[in-house]
């Protein structure tokens, strides 16, 4: 047996010299929190899906109307009530995307229209459906763009000031913020719609009247437990000035919280615009928006679905895709607040 | 120990820090402190959780504002108003360590620029070169290695953080450091590998500590003195050996009889006091004596009048009635 052969003696043992310098070592890559974030996002196939459906959608939004010759309001009776024809994937029946019908009439033979693609049909005035679509998209994707910017601009400020001067002031600011979110959404809509007129100026004032007080309370709250972190205290006693605090203690462990508040306002606003225009509080015709795209359709949606299928689809997967980013974000951002 | 004029480096008079909390409500988390720090001394101060350690340490240090009283630091006033100048410089020679080695640190910032925060307030380095020298610098001094400059705070343990967090605190060359409970969120292994880079840092820079913990036989090992606290005062005050072997104060007894003495012999027979009863609210403490509630020798005289602050032998204070030989003849005489 070899095993009994080898004798253990000293010999066979050198010792394992561990310098101080080894003790402290670190082997694993630095990586920062953002670079690990970074890394749980992409992980997540939820969020990355959301992310790239969000991105297919923004460049339709914008190139969509393109490819089309027709203007999103060009008018024309005798091609009214389209149904949606594309070509190639017209010879795939089941599709539906022949040009037929749901009474099985051929539209475009009828309506002398055979040499012509309408994407998405069009509607009862005869405008391309596609354009409009992609019109009203753009009028959700400003909306979008809106929201985040009023949240961290109006939104932080107010958060940042009220948390970190505390005291009276926050007191002061709080109360206000109370007396706003008193005050239904609908009703300051309606009110701006009288001052100014129904449409994107009213919807804008609107939200930045009441759109940013979520935030705004998020970040105050950060900033009050992080005020009384040892790191902001030892950073004072450093001698550091407010500015110094804010831009480099605070908002950088607070801008986790900032990037998925405003990832889970922007669907709302999303929501809000759509709705208002949906009944008739919104975007005024001839503009698109898809809310008054889907009242519209919603008026003949048993003879012709098409004219509410597209923009309804759309605003569902703007919806889903950002809850799908917002909750991606939330948990490479913040893996204490995942569910 | 030879009583040697000794340079007074900090003054304590009569500090008050009360919160308001509520309505109508106040809190006195530190009242009527007093005490003195000598330069080159490391001065204890220990106390049950809450007793007001922290809120003396971070007043003295200007995180809070007094509500009463002063401090002295080398002869100029702490408190009060100042110019952005002489607040630097208060700044640079005043600092502190703080208790919990994963909130002190901040999580988005690498080691380098947490270490280089007070050398880029206070502009201490010409240049970016000098900068990172400094830090390197630092890294050596608390056992550290450059490697670890570019690295997060989670990627340390919590010894290690203490030490970034000490290397912090030295970067502005500070004379006089208050450690707020350093080691008490660390594995016993870790404690004495950060208490002795503590002392060894004192030794080669003269520092001065003031230094937090919540028990008596961490304290022993690294201070010159030892102040006892209770319910936001201090009740006694001596030379660390002196208090160690001859306790006063019945609170402190109680304190030092609960340590176990690393002898079978000994501990076998040791007596322990057990003290009654919880701590009492500091928003509504006991009249008199702060004590009296839980004190063994509690008399009359404890509950109707506070006790004075003596100096019952040389260089030994204490606050309690027992010791107080004005009241004690007066009593005989009765
Ligand atoms: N900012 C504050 N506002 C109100 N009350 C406070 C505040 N800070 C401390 N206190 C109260 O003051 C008292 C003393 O607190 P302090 O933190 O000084 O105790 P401590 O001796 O350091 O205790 P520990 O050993 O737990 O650190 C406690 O009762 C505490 O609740
Ligand atoms: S003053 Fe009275 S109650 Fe207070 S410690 Fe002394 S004996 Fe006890
Ligand atoms: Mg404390």
């Amino acid at each position: 047996m070899s095993m009994h052969e080898k004798q253990l003696n000293n010999d066979l043992f050198q010792p394992a010299v561990r310098s101080s310098d080894d003790a402290e070592k670190i082997t694993k890559e630095s990586t920062s929190f953002w670079q690990d974030a970074r890394r749980r996002l992409f992980e997540n196939k939820g969020a990355v899906s959301g992310l790239i459906i969000i991105v297919a959608i923004l460049l339709l939004a914008f190139l969509g109307p393109l490819f089309s010759h027709n203007g999103f309001d060009d008018q024309d009776t005798s091609r009214t009530n389209l149904p949606p024809r594309v070509p190639v994937l017209e010879k795939v029946g089941f599709l539906g995307l022949d040009g037929v019908d749901i009474r099985g009439v051929d539209q475009y033979k009828m309506k002398n229209q055979k040499d012509n693609y309408y994407w998405f049909g069009t509607d009862a005035l005869g405008r391309d459906q596609f354009v409009r679509v992609w019109k009203g998209t753009q009028i959700s994707l400003y909306i979008a763009f809106l929201a985040a910017a009023i949240d961290m601009v109006i939104g932080v400020a107010y958060g940042a000031i009220s948390g970190y001067y505390g005291g009276k002031t926050d007191n002061i600011m709080q109360r206000i913020i109370e007396i706003l979110i008193g005050i239904p959404n609908l009703i300051v809509v309606i009110l701006m719609i009288l001052i100014l007129d129904p449409g994107i100026l009213s919807i804008t004032f609107a939200m930045v009247i009441t759109g940013w007080t979520t935030m705004a309370r998020i970040v105050r709250g950060q900033i009050l437990k992080l005020k009384t972190q040892e790191y902001v205290l030892a950073s004072v006693t450093l001698g550091a000035k407010s500015s110094r605090i804010l831009t480099k203690h605070m908002f950088p462990n607070i801008l986790g919280s900032i990037i998925i508040t405003s990832m889970f306002t922007i669907p709302s606003a999303i929501f809000t615009e759509a709705f208002l225009s949906f009944i008739g509080l919104g975007i005024s015709p001839p503009t698109a928006s898809l809310g008054s795209l889907v009242n519209e359709g919603f008026k003949s949606l048993q003879i012709y679905p098409h004219l509410v299928l597209y923009p309804a689809v759309i605003i569902s997967l703007i919806m889903i895709s950002f809850n799908l980013l917002g909750d991606g974000l939330r948990d490479a951002l913040d893996p204490k607040m995942r569910k | 120990m030879a009583v040697v004029e000794r340079e007074k480096l900090l003054e304590v008079k009569n500090l008050k820090k009360h919160f308001n909390v509520g309505k109508n409500a106040v809190l006195k988390a530190v009242d009527n402190v007093s005490f003195d720090i000598y330069k080159g001394e490391t001065l204890g101060l220990v106390g049950e959780s809450g007793c007001g350690k922290s809120t003396t340490g971070r007043t003295i240090i200007r995180l809070y504002e007094a509500t009463g009283g002063n401090v002295t630091f080398e002869g100029k006033d702490v408190h009060g108003k100042k110019s952005r100048k002489d607040l630097k410089s208060f700044n640079r020679r005043m600092q502190m360590i703080f208790q919990d080695p994963y909130a002190s640190l901040n999580p988005r910032m690498t080691i380098k620029d947490i270490i280089a925060e007070g050398i880029d307030i206070h502009g201490l380095a010409k240049n970016d070169k000098e900068r990172m020298e400094r830090v390197y610098e630092l890294l050596e001094t608390v056992g550290l290695n450059r490697a670890h400059a570019s690295r997060y705070p989670h990627e340390f343990s919590g010894g290690q953080r203490q030490r970034i967090g000490i290397a912090r605190a030295l970067a502005v060359d500070p004379d006089f450091i208050i450690a707020d409970e350093p080691i008490s969120a660390l594995d016993v292994s870790i404690q004495a590998q950060v208490v002795n880079l503590m002392m060894k840092l004192q030794k080669e820079r003269g520092l001065t500590y003031l230094f937090i913990a919540h028990d008596l036989s961490m304290v022993k090992h690294i201070s010159d003195r030892v102040g006892v606290m209770y319910l936001g005062n201090i009740v006694e005050l001596a030379e660390s050996d002196e208090l160690y072997e001859e306790p006063l104060h019945p609170y402190t007894q109680a304190l030092l009889s609960a340590i176990p003495v690393p002898d079978p012999e000994v501990e076998r027979s040791r007596e322990r006091i057990i003290l009654e009863g919880d701590l009492p609210s500091p928003i509504s403490p006991p009249s008199g004596c702060r004590f009296r509630t839980r004190c063994p020798h509690a008399m009359d005289v404890c509950a109707s009048k506070e006790p004075k602050w003596l100096e019952a032998r040389e260089g030994h204070w204490v606050a309690c009635h027992l010791y107080d030989n004005e009241l004690n003849t007066e009593n005989k005489q009765q």
